[in-house]
């Protein structure tokens, strides 16, 4: 499927020849690896819980209609899926509205942020407002570079408009609860494992190849191509986030060691 | 081989034996006391400290009820090897975070559930070096303990057998020492550990110590190698106390009462305590009467819940005239520092725990800051992964897909400094209170002169020992680990909350038993110290008996070590191991 | 001429050193097929020995020694290699301490066997996930090839010496000989007398071939393991089909064991040693190289392994020089 692109085309492109990429089924440098094929070796718990979130897509419950196509498109932001086909999308923004409506929460909120069964309407709203105020249309209207062009303000923790809500609650704060979000909603997926090659569950079946990369025999090995993002998508650099002041150090989030 | 198991599926979860690993079975029964039954200890909190607690008094012969306020897991039914379905292993409920370092919690710092955080650690189990115990005779920073390596040495002995812990047959740092159990194979991150530091003369250790079985031991099968340690290790292979010391406790006829918080510890007319209050499953307020309680909740749950025991006569909450409940909280810096190497990696397999250095440990005069660091490598899974890339190199967008596809290629190191006690860093009470209307704790954090120069110093050179790795591109993201202090040890009751034995200062009947008695923290993992202490702590309470009970003498005799106490299991395994006599530490 | 030689080397007036040589090949190929190689099998098993030794030491120091069970085999080469080398300088020992050795470290290596099944089978996933837990496990045949020093040492005090002198049927040997002592059974004793006179070629292919499938198995899994990296890894899975081919052959026919056997099998033993010298450079090669010494070697290419496999040619050429049972 090859359209004429546009300055808007939300694909990423082959630097080479400019031509988009995808949409795909499957997307990365594991091409025809899939997690999914494994589900037989993994134990019965492990395997209803991962079919139950690639089946079983939660309905909007705590947003009303159009914080759920606002916080949709924002999702499709930090997190594009432009290169991906239409039955191949991972849900994200239904899985948080999923999270808020249980009310499941990382067991800590900073003493700056709201709780954030509150911070993120409070967000959504500010988003909008902020779209208003500097290219007098809603975010859902704005194109896709300039949506981009927002949230990376919210990014660098300089709002492009300012925004009581932002005085208070720190920006990058809530930048890092929305981009860990989506971060969590996505590398959950099955599709995301087999995107990025990764093993998946993995009990009882084992690991055997341990070392220098080795994939096991059920895995892919590696097989690179290039891509670059959309021309019009501000997102392909990696910018450190702003707005940390000594005083509002942000820790990271996972757990380690 | 290619699409199914050989002989069917694997094991539905209905209708089987209540599970600890892969083939552990609770069999028997648990006592059960009743609320009339004055027990003699209650235990709050099963976890590090908590678990080996629980199980050397009732192995002792006393009557113990250990509440815990999160369930008692079957690993079967209950854990998943999958990051996202992991979420309720840890404390998730509200708390409060701020001041100029706020720490995050969650997946970040402690567990919830029988086991506590021992469930999701990753078991790194380095002793403490015996300079820690004195520091600042030494250093001149923070304080010194109320003990000596020496005390705790011959529990970090037994505890390495009870686990067990696996490591290489020589240790060279701190008290030199040898371990009982192999060391364990390299993963991709681990090589790189070696590698690096090899190529910069740097001294690393491979294989451990670790508390994962290399080779299987009675009812515990060993590792598989699958990275999931963090998520719970399903296959039992790891060490936490719900598989090595519950049950044990259970035969010895402790009852664990899950699923239970314990909102205050209640304070008698004659300055003794009596006993408990706690919200059970369905949110029921009951009372258990109890000749002697130990708090073994985690450094935030422990001081809040004396906090939130606040009575006439403890104002401030219990047990602390001193004003040091919930001060002199720490956390070890914890960057994870990231490189991107040209050949795959594939850092999720092996477990994220299996080299370390110490060599940077101990002060070091020509350095501008006092005490030092280790570094250890780590296994991100995928989500972790993306969050570092958030905050690391402020990824997002395309930037994230791009990077996360690059996953496969990344290794990591974490890094783990010392920080020093400061009494502004402390838990308190917020304002806001969770579900069963209990205040919630607040904590407040930030680091001092000192820990930033070390900080920055260690994790420079964990990014040279990265690069000299053969990483093309090093990135780091600041974090913290292992929450310990904020009810600590010491001799003056002025200064500190309870003594060397978690003995309350202010109330002889009530104890301490977990990380948050530590004064300093060392930069070692703070797990087996915690639970050598417990083990400690019990041979006191088990040489002292019926006193505990009706006494307010306090008396410091303890009886030498009880080896005897240790699970049955601990003995016939593994091989004989090298020991070196206590060095006397050097200024 | 050889009978010659046989009975009069002493007194033969010394050569050049060509002849002397020829001469020494000439007589070592007699005793062979006579059966008169006892002290060098017993030298052989016992040096054997401390190779496996060595790397079920290490193996199982890997696995923690988490049973004491895992100790025996490491005690137990300790002192076949011990017995091998009294065997070769005590024939006493040779028929008396080598025997009882082999006998109770074959036996142990059984046991090991069972454990090492019970242990794939304790594994998450049991035999259901046979691949990954063979991979994984215990390496189910290493005590069978543990168990080889033990036969070279059975066989071995079966032999006669080179010193024997000429009788073809020893003095009352069949009495003698603690096997028969034992067990009085006349199979026995026939038996034994083949072996005493070096008349078990097909045996001696029998046990060729089962060696090169254990350890051709062993070399399979783990470079399977290493997902054969180097190409080649994938030698041994060629060779040791092919000396178990030979063997067959040899089984059926004499020709065969004259030819094709040794020839494969000398095959092996060079696919060993080059094995052998691939595998420590791997060690080497591996992160930390010589500075990590020790660990590289417990968890580098497993050193002797291609030596083990070496020896299953060495049997092969042993069984080739040997004279077929009656
Ligand atoms: C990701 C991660 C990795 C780690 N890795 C390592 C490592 O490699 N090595 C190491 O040594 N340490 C590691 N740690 C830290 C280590 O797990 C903890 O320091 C240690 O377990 C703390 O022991 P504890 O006894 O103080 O508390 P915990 O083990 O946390 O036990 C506290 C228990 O008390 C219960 N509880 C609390 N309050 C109440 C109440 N009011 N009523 C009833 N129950 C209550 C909780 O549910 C919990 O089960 C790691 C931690 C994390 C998060
Ligand atoms: S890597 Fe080993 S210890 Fe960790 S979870 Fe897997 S089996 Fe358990």
């Amino acid at each position: 499927m090859e359209a004429q692109r546009t300055d808007d085309d939300p694909r990423p492109i082959d630097p080479n020849t400019g031509k988009p990429i995808g949409p795909l089924a499957q997307p990365g440098y594991y091409q025809g690896y899939r997690t999914l094929d494994q589900r037989k070796f993994w134990d019965a718990k492990t395997r209803e819980v991962v079919l139950e979130r690639v089946h079983k897509v939660p309905q909007f419950r705590y947003f009303d209609d159009r914080q759920a196509a606002l916080l949709t498109a924002i999702c499709e932001r930090v997190l594009p899926q432009a290169d991906r086909d239409a039955d191949h999308k991972i849900p994200i923004a239904p899985q948080i509205d999923k999270r808020l409506y249980e009310d499941r929460h990382d067991g800590y909120r900073y003493e700056e942020m709201p709780p954030d069964r509150e911070a993120f309407p409070m967000a959504l709203r500010a988003i909008d407002d902020m779209a208003q105020a500097h290219y007098g249309r809603g975010f859902l209207e704005l194109r896709m570079s300039e949506q981009d062009e927002l949230l990376r303000s919210l990014h660098d923790g300089k709002p492009i408009a300012g925004h009581d809500v932002w005085e208070r609650m720190p920006p990058h704060r809530f930048w890092l609860l929305l981009v860990q979000d989506c971060a969590e909603a996505y590398y959950a997926h099955p599709w995301a494992w087999d995107e990025i090659g990764f093993g998946g569950p993995a009990y009882p079946r084992a690991y055997m190849r341990l070392e220098r990369g080795e994939p096991e025999p059920w895995e892919k090995e590696e097989k690179r191509y290039e891509w670059a993002p959309p021309p019009g998508s501000q997102s392909g650099r990696y910018e450190p986030v702003g707005g940390q002041s000594e005083h509002h150090a942000t820790p990271g989030q996972g757990g380690t060691h | 081989m290619k699409n199914s198991p050989l002989l069917g599926k694997f094991r539905k979860p209905d209708g089987e034996p209540h599970m600890l690993g892969a083939m552990q079975r609770l069999t028997g029964s648990m006592r059960k006391y009743s609320e009339q039954d004055e027990v003699d200890y209650v235990v709050v909190g099963v976890g590090a400290g908590g678990g080996v607690l629980t199980q050397r008094l009732s192995r002792a012969g006393f009557r113990v009820v250990a509440f815990d306020a999160g369930p008692f897991w079957d690993t079967e039914r209950d854990w998943v090897s999958d990051e996202s379905g992991s979420h309720k292993l840890y404390w998730t409920q509200k708390r409060v975070t701020g001041g100029t370092h706020p720490l995050a919690f969650g997946s970040n710092n402690s567990g919830q559930g029988v086991g506590g955080s021992t469930v999701h650690w990753a078991s790194f189990t380095p002793r403490l070096h015996p300079s820690d115990f004195q520091i600042h005779t030494l250093d001149g920073v923070g304080v010194d303990w109320p003990i000596s390596y020496s005390d705790l040495k011959p529990y970090y002995e037994l505890m390495e057998l009870e686990l067990p812990v696996s490591g290489p047959a020589y240790f060279p740092w701190g008290d030199p020492h040898g371990y009982a159990f192999g060391p364990h194979p390299m993963g991709g991150v681990g090589n790189a550990l070696i590698k690096g530091c090899t190529n910069l003369g740097i001294e690393v250790s491979a294989g451990g110590p670790v508390a994962i079985l290399e080779g299987s031991r009675a009812d515990r099968p060993h590792c598989i190698y699958r990275g999931f340690c963090i998520q719970g290790c399903k296959v039992g292979a790891k060490a936490s106390t719900l598989i090595t010391h519950v049950p044990d406790a259970i035969r010895s006829g402790a009852e664990i009462r899950a699923n239970c918080m314990v909102a205050r510890v209640n304070l008698g007319r004659d300055g003794r305590v009596r006993g408990v209050t706690y919200f059970d499953e369905e949110g029921r307020e009951h009372t258990q009467k109890a000749r002697a309680v130990v708090i073994s909740g985690y450094s935030i749950e422990t001081p809040r819940l004396l906090l939130n025991s606040a009575c006439p006569g403890f104002e401030n909450g219990l047990a602390n005239s001193s004003d040091c409940v919930g001060r002199y909280l720490m956390a070890q810096a914890g960057n994870v520092v990231l490189g991107r190497f040209g050949e795959p990696v594939r850092m999720y397999k092996a477990p994220p725990a299996h080299a370390l250095t110490e060599a940077f440990y101990e002060t070091d005069p020509k350095r501008d800051f006092a005490r030092g660091f280790a570094v250890q490598t780590v296994g991100p899974l995928p989500i972790a992964f993306a969050k570092q890339m958030m905050v690391a190199k402020g990824a997002w967008g395309w930037g994230l897909r791009r990077v996360m596809m690059d996953y496969n290629h990344w290794a990591g190191f974490g890094f783990l400094g010392e920080i020093l006690p400061h009494a502004e860093n402390r838990v308190q009470l917020a304002d806001e209170t969770d579900g069963f209307g209990l205040p919630v704790a607040k904590v407040t954090f930030g680091l001092g002169d000192n820990d930033k120069k070390l900080t920055d110093f260690g994790v420079k050179k964990t990014m040279e020992i990265m690069s000299a790795a053969g990483a093309e591109e090093v990135v780091q993201e600041q974090r913290y680990a292992h929450l310990v202090g904020a009810a600590r040890m010491g001799k003056d009751p002025r200064t500190s909350v309870v003594d060397q034995f978690g003995r309350t200062h202010d109330i002889p009947n009530l104890f301490i038993c977990d990380g948050s008695i530590m004064p300093t923290q060392g930069s070692a993992n703070p797990g087996l110290t915690i639970m050598a202490l417990a083990a400690r702590i019990a041979d006191y309470l088990i040489t002292q008996g019926a006193d505990i009970f009706t006494s307010n003498e306090r008396s410091d005799r303890i009886s030498a070590i009880r080896r005897e106490l240790a699970p049955p299991d601990t003995w016939g395994h593994g091989m004989p191991r090298i020991e070196a006599p206590v060095q006397p530490v050097s200024s | 001429m050889t009978r010659d030689l046989l009975e009069t080397g002493e007194s033969l007036p010394p050569a050049d050193d060509a002849a002397t040589l020829k001469r020494d090949a000439e007589m070592a190929d007699l005793h062979i097929r006579e059966g008169r190689f006892q002290r060098w099998l017993a030298l052989a098993a016992g040096l054997s020995s401390v190779l496996s030794g060595l790397e079920v030491s290490y193996e199982h120091y890997k696995g923690s020694y988490s049973r004491p069970v895992m100790y025996t085999p490491v005690i137990l080469s300790g002192t076949l290699a011990l017995a091998g080398v009294a065997g070769f300088f005590s024939r006493r020992s040779a028929n008396t301490l080598l025997p009882a050795v082999s006998a109770i470290t074959l036996a142990d290596s059984v046991i090991g066997f069972y454990f090492h099944v019970q242990g794939i089978r304790r594994k998450p996933g049991g035999w259901r996930l046979p691949v990954v837990n063979i991979v994984m496990g215990p390496p189910i045949f290493a005590p069978l090839l543990f168990g080889t020093s033990a036969y070279l040492g059975l066989v071995a005090s079966f032999l006669r010496r080179g010193d024997d002198g000429g009788d073809v049927v020893p003095r009352s040997a069949s009495k003698a000989h603690w096997a028969a002592s034992l067990s009085g059974m006349h199979e026995t004793i026939d038996a034994g007398q083949d072996l005493r006179e070096g008349r078990f070629q097909q045996h001696m292919v029998a046990a060729t071939i089962l060696a090169s499938f254990l350890s051709g198995f062993e070399a399979a899994y783990s470079h399977y393991k290493n997902n054969f990296r180097y190409g080649v890894q994938w030698t041994p899975l060629i060779v040791s089909p092919m000396l178990m081919a030979a063997g067959v052959a040899a089984l059926k026919s004499k020709r065969a064991a004259h030819t094709v056997l040794p020839a494969v099998s000398a095959l092996a033993m060079l696919n060993g040693s080059i094995g052998f010298g691939y595998h420590v450079r791997g060690i080497f090669r591996r992160p930390g190289g010589s500075k990590k010494l020790l660990y590289n070697i417990i968890y580098g290419p497993p050193v002797f392994a291609p030596l083990l496999f070496a020896a299953s040619g060495f049997l092969g050429v042993l069984a080739s020089l040997l004279r077929r049972e009656e």
